[in-house]
């Protein structure tokens, strides 16, 4: 039996659902005081005197530091928090791979919020300096921007033969990155709607959720442009990975409809479940493993595939311009590519794993998990999802004015 | 004591003269007056006229910049022309929401105030420490607990129903009167320490006077324990008012897509639309409507002498 | 004010019957009262008659209860038992904003944020009266402060708030005005000058003063009627000479004034006349003047009632007088110049004499004969203590 953290000795019967955990959901707990810093940082990062402020778009060939892996065997992360297993306990995949490797690793759990964090880093890497960190977690659109502004340092092909051997197929060639070079998913999951089975029939569709007289006034939607606006669309008939400008408008108008008539109680990133489990709101947009976290603690909450398909997302590795230890932070890629070493850390975290053959492993790490679809989707699943189009930097900043405008209305 | 400052002029009436000469003995204390500023005025430059001229600067910065291309000095006045027509509704809220909150905090805030100050006696110490308990915790965490007390489900929302004060489908949470309770809530403390300052300091002899003076507890109250306190009635207001229009925090996690307020706006038109200069522009213009507001209370308040 | 109406005041006030069977009287009437502090009883079943138009004085030390007596009529402080009544009517619950009286404060407790009109006109808005301006102006006419009105309080003389205070509450005619020592805080000149101002206004508006002070000059110039207080309780009462003259305590003889108390032995009591033996000398006390039953008592005289003659001089005050005082102390005054006389039994005495040129002045060590006049002395009980109000603070 591989090891287990201590909380799950005294797991209660919330079978078939797995009980292991992290207490906190991928999101953190909060991330607005992050955001009140985030906009400090914004202002102060336009550099005097103000007059016009340059492109923030970086040449990664020209942007990156010497590496000094072979002489320092360290190397510096940021990730979300409760996305790994606990690290500090021997026989934790964070310290077999110090032990098998000899690197050093700093962990830092600073990621909150794709924005915040982007606000943060914005102006090194916008001018070309170093953020001191080797290796950074960020979501798919996150990553797509960050490579566009050509702030990602490629992979060498060689050093990460596991992330090309291994990456499962429905997420490979995304438009933002087609064959890998700038990013390796950490965690992947769905987004879905969840309900609370004690107080309503299933939500089946996001057109339901969108107009069931039920339901009114006690939906959230989540704040993620993303997600939520690749579910607006596939309601107007439109394809999230497709779309004209006249559809996106569509889309708009259908959410700005949708507020009107009150059936949306609020944008949510965070705490919406606490919300669903309270019983404030009914049915929500919602994220695969938050849910999964959320049913330990009442099993009424439900987890739907819509009518409409599932977006699949990954929270994705990226090494930044100026790293100094590319070399160490190809090596933990490659190291968490291992489909025996997924396994240990998907029956922790329990989102979507990204490797193949991590399925077949998890046979030896727990069972019980192995035919748990939120963590391994099978074909019919991941036939139903999609991705949302590449956007390029105008369609990027108007799109999400538009949405900030809906959003804060 | 050196030199004595020319004795001013008598008044015509022969009697003292009101003016004290201390007046004109300021070239001797000016330097160690400048130096004891000047922490004050670098910290003032450094953390306040810096960030604002960036802000003012990055409020006229052509609107269809973006973190890719850069944003190019215009001169583009048209962003406060066009964020009044975008956001005056968040805007308005805003100020209504912090009035109203003011409003709640000042009833409430006076009403704590005095008690801790006049009826508390040896418990005013652990009065005041229990009013100021909240900081203990963080404002988000205290924020969410008002979720849980406000919840659909929760006591204070069944409590009403059965009181048929509130619909079977009524609510709390995601309405006015939650961001408005939350903001009361969250600023309270605000309200009250500068009352109990100004009321502590007030003569309860004072009030004693009054009464025997014919005037009964109302009018005792409105003739002499307010106008002596209007000192912290101002501060108070203005600590109070100011955050409480600037929060988003209470919008966001107690009211709904239709409660949002201007701090909403601006962080999310900073942080995730990246759209820089219309969410300084908004920020400028809050700061600007906040102080004309305060200067205009101020006067009509007619205590500036007393901030 | 004839002062006889006074001396029937005080005879009836001490020998007031119980509260409740008395008929009408048109003044200021407490009976019985009391007022605890927890444990602490501060004013002890104290009665006054009070009567109309009358300027009565409070007197006391700190801390015997003259500002928590003045409370409770003004209606500041509840009574724990006791009758308050005010030209017949029983006042003792009412609320002190519904009472026809006034109070100047000890510390003036005037409103900052008025100027002076407003703070002279606040108790005449409150009650809706007319013509305020005019009253507020004849008012600040009358303690001279007209060029002030507009001032606000910190910016007057502390003889000038003391005015403000005073017509803040004169201007209601309130039947009863109470000062608590309202001029305790100003300088000796100002004071004697304040006082006599008290004074004239109290007799021109012809309203019923009471004031409190612990300065037993202020009260016998000022009042018609003096009450002495000591811990809670009236002592005495009645004109100042009379208080002066006949005390009826040790603590008055002390409070009052000063007195020499000497201890001696009742002889014999004769209708009119009581003869006491004083260490070997006799002396003689007017009955009337005699205020112990007992067989022992002190013996009192005031020093400048105390003649002071070389051994065997012819003196002028016969009847009383005391041989074999050795002169220990000598200042010279001016108006007068005051010896302290060691007596034969060793009590050190007090003499004021007058310089009037008659007589010369005594050294130090000098052997004198003392004596006195038996229509000055006085006799207290033995039991008082012969030191009780000495040590007072003289204003
Ligand atoms: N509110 C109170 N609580 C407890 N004790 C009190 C209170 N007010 C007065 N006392 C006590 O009652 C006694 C009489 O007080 P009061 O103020 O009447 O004295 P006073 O005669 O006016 O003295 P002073 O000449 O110093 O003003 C004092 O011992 C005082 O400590
Ligand atoms: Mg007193």
């Amino acid at each position: 039996m591989p090891p287990r953290p201590p909380e799950n000795s005294s797991a209660g019967p919330v079978a078939p659902e797995p009980a292991r955990r992290s207490t906190l959901s991928r999101r953190g707990f909060l991330t607005a005081g992050g955001v009140a810093a985030g906009v400090g940082v914004s202002v102060a990062a336009l550099d005097l005197p103000f007059f016009s402020v340059a492109g923030a778009a970086q040449d990664p060939m020209a942007c990156r530091a010497a590496d000094v892996s072979a002489s320092d065997a360290r190397m510096v992360i940021s990730n979300w928090t409760g996305y790994i297993d606990p690290r500090n306990k021997p026989g934790s995949t964070l310290a077999d791979f110090t032990s098998s490797t000899g690197i050093e690793v700093e962990y830092n759990v600073d990621v909150n919020d794709n924005a915040e964090f982007y606000a943060k880093v914005k102006n090194q890497l916008g001018s070309c300096d170093p953020i001191d960190r080797d290796l950074i977690v960020l979501t798919d659109w996150m990553a797509a921007r960050m490579i566009g502004l050509g702030w990602v340092q490629p992979l060498e092909r060689s050093a990460v033969p596991n992330l090309h051997r291994n990456l499962i197929p429905d997420l490979q060639g995304k438009a933002w990155d087609p064959d890998e070079t700038f990013h390796a998913p950490w965690q992947s999951g769905l987004t879905g709607i969840a309900y609370n089975a004690a107080e309503v029939d299933e939500v089946g569709s996001f057109t339901e959720l969108l107009t069931r007289e039920d339901l009114k006034g006690r939906i959230t939607l989540l704040t993620e442009m993303y997600d939520t606006m690749g579910f607006m669309l596939k309601v107007v008939g439109a394809d999230p990975g497709d779309f004209t400008s006249t559809q996106w408008e569509d889309a708009m108008d259908r959410l700005r409809q949708v507020i009107a008539d009150g059936q949306l109680r609020s944008f949510a990133g965070n705490n919406y479940l606490q919300d669903l489990s309270a019983g404030n709101i009914l049915a929500c947009e919602a994220w695969s493993g938050d849910v999964l976290q959320a049913q330990l603690e009442n099993p009424d909450i439900r987890f739907v595939a819509p009518e409409e398909g599932l977006s699949l997302w990954s929270d994705n590795m990226l090494v930044p311009n100026q790293a100094t230890h590319q070399d160490n932070a190809e090596r933990w890629i490659d190291y968490y590519y291992d489909p025996e070493v997924a396994a240990r850390l998907a029956a922790w975290v329990n989102y979507i794993c990204p490797v193949q053959g991590a399925q077949e492993a998890m046979e030896q790490v727990d069972p019980s998990l192995v035919d748990n679809p939120l963590i391994f989707p099978d074909a019919e699943l991941l036939r139903t999802t999609w991705d949302f189009k590449a956007l390029d930097d105008r369609e990027q900043s108007q799109y999400e004015r538009e949405w900030a405008d809906v959003t804060t209305g | 004591m050196s030199v004595e400052a020319p004795a001013p002029p008598r008044t015509p009436g022969g009697g003292r003269a009101d003016r004290p000469a201390r007046r004109s003995r300021r070239p001797r204390g000016s330097v160690t007056g400048y130096l004891l500023l000047a922490p004050a005025g670098i910290f003032l430059l450094a953390f306040f006229v810096v960030p604002f001229y960036s802000l003012v600067a990055t409020s006229l910065f052509d609107p269809s910049g973006s973190d890719f291309r850069g944003y190019e000095m215009t001169y583009a006045w048209g962003n406060y022309v066009d964020v009044v027509r975008d956001y005056w509704g968040p805007l308005l809220r805003a100020m209504a929401y912090g009035a109203a909150a003011t409003a709640a905090c000042l009833v409430l805030g006076y009403v704590l105030a005095y008690a801790i100050a006049f009826k508390a006696g040896r418990w005013k110490n652990l009065m005041l420490v229990l009013v100021i308990a909240p900081f203990f915790t963080s404002f988000l965490i205290r924020t969410l607990s008002w979720k849980l007390i406000l919840a659909d489900d929760g006591f204070v929302v069944n409590t009403l129903q059965v009181l048929q004060l509130l619909g079977d489908d009524g609510r709390l949470l995601a309405t006015p009167f939650a961001v408005i309770a939350g903001l009361t809530y969250n600023f309270l403390p605000f309200m009250v320490l500068p009352l109990y300052a100004s009321l502590d300091k007030l003569d309860p002899r004072l009030v004693e006077a009054s009464s025997d003076l014919y005037a009964n507890p109302v009018a005792g109250f409105f003739k002499v324990t307010w106008p002596l306190s209007l000192p912290g009635v101002v501060s108070g207001t203005l600590l109070t008012f100011i955050p409480a229009t600037g929060d988003y925090i209470n919008a966001e996690l107690l009211g709904s897509t239709n409660n949002r307020v201007i701090g909403n706006v601006i962080q999310s038109q900073f942080t995730d639309a990246n759209n820089y200069p219309v969410a300084a522009a908004l920020s400028v213009l809050l700061s600007v409507l906040i102080v004309v507001m305060v200067l205009v209370y101020v006067r009509r308040a007619g205590t500036e002498e007393l901030l | 004010m004839s002062r006889l109406a006074e001396q029937e005041v005080a005879g009836d006030a001490l020998g007031a019957p119980a509260s409740g069977e008395e008929g009408p009287y048109d003044g200021l009437r407490i009976r019985a009262l009391t007022k605890s502090f927890g444990s602490y009883t501060a004013v002890r079943s104290l009665d006054l008659d009070i009567p109309r138009g009358s300027f009565f004085a409070l007197l006391g030390p700190s801390g015997c209860g003259k500002t928590t007596t003045l409370r409770m009529v003004a209606g500041l402080e509840q009574p724990t038992s006791g009758t308050i009544t005010l030209a017949g009517e029983d006042i003792t619950r009412t609320k002190p904003y519904r009472r026809p009286v006034n109070t100047v404060f000890q510390s003036y407790a005037l409103f900052p944020h008025l100027d002076v009109a407003e703070n002279v006109a606040f108790g005449l808005k409150r009650r809706k009266v007319k013509d305020v301006a005019a009253q507020v102006e004849a008012m600040l006419a009358l303690v001279e402060l007209e060029t002030q009105a507009s001032k606000k309080p910190a910016q007057l003389s502390g003889g000038q708030q003391q005015r403000v205070a005073l017509a803040r509450a004169l201007i209601n005619r309130p039947e009863v005005l109470l000062l608590d020592e309202p001029l305790g805080a100003l300088d000796l000149k100002l004071r004697r000058s304040m006082q006599i101002e008290v004074k004239r206004i109290q007799t021109e508006v012809g309203l019923t003063f009471v004031h409190v002070t612990h300065d037993q000059e202020e009260a016998m110039t000022m009042a018609d009627t003096v009450a002495v207080m000591n811990g809670g309780v009236v002592e005495q009462m009645g004109a100042p000479s009379e208080l002066y003259e006949n005390p009826r305590s040790t603590f008055v003889a002390n409070f009052l004034g000063q007195s020499n108390l000497i201890e001696g032995t009742v002889r014999r009591r004769d209708a009119d006349l009581v003869t006491v033996d004083m260490h070997g000398v006799t002396v003689s006390v007017p009955a009337h003047r005699v205020h112990t039953d007992g067989d022992r008592g002190w013996v009192g005289i005031r020093p400048e009632k105390v003649l002071i003659g070389e051994v065997g001089a012819e003196l002028d005050a016969p009847g009383n007088t005391v041989p074999g005082g050795v002169i220990t102390d000598v200042s010279f005054v001016g108006v007068s110049t005051q010896y302290l006389v060691r007596m034969p039994w060793g009590q050190e005495l007090q003499v004021f004499a007058q310089n009037t040129g008659r007589q010369r002045m005594f050294a130090h060590g000098e052997q004198v004969e003392l004596s006195w006049r038996p229509e000055y002395a006085f006799l207290l009980d033995a039991s008082q203590d012969v030191a009780a109000g000495a040590d007072r603070v003289v204003g």
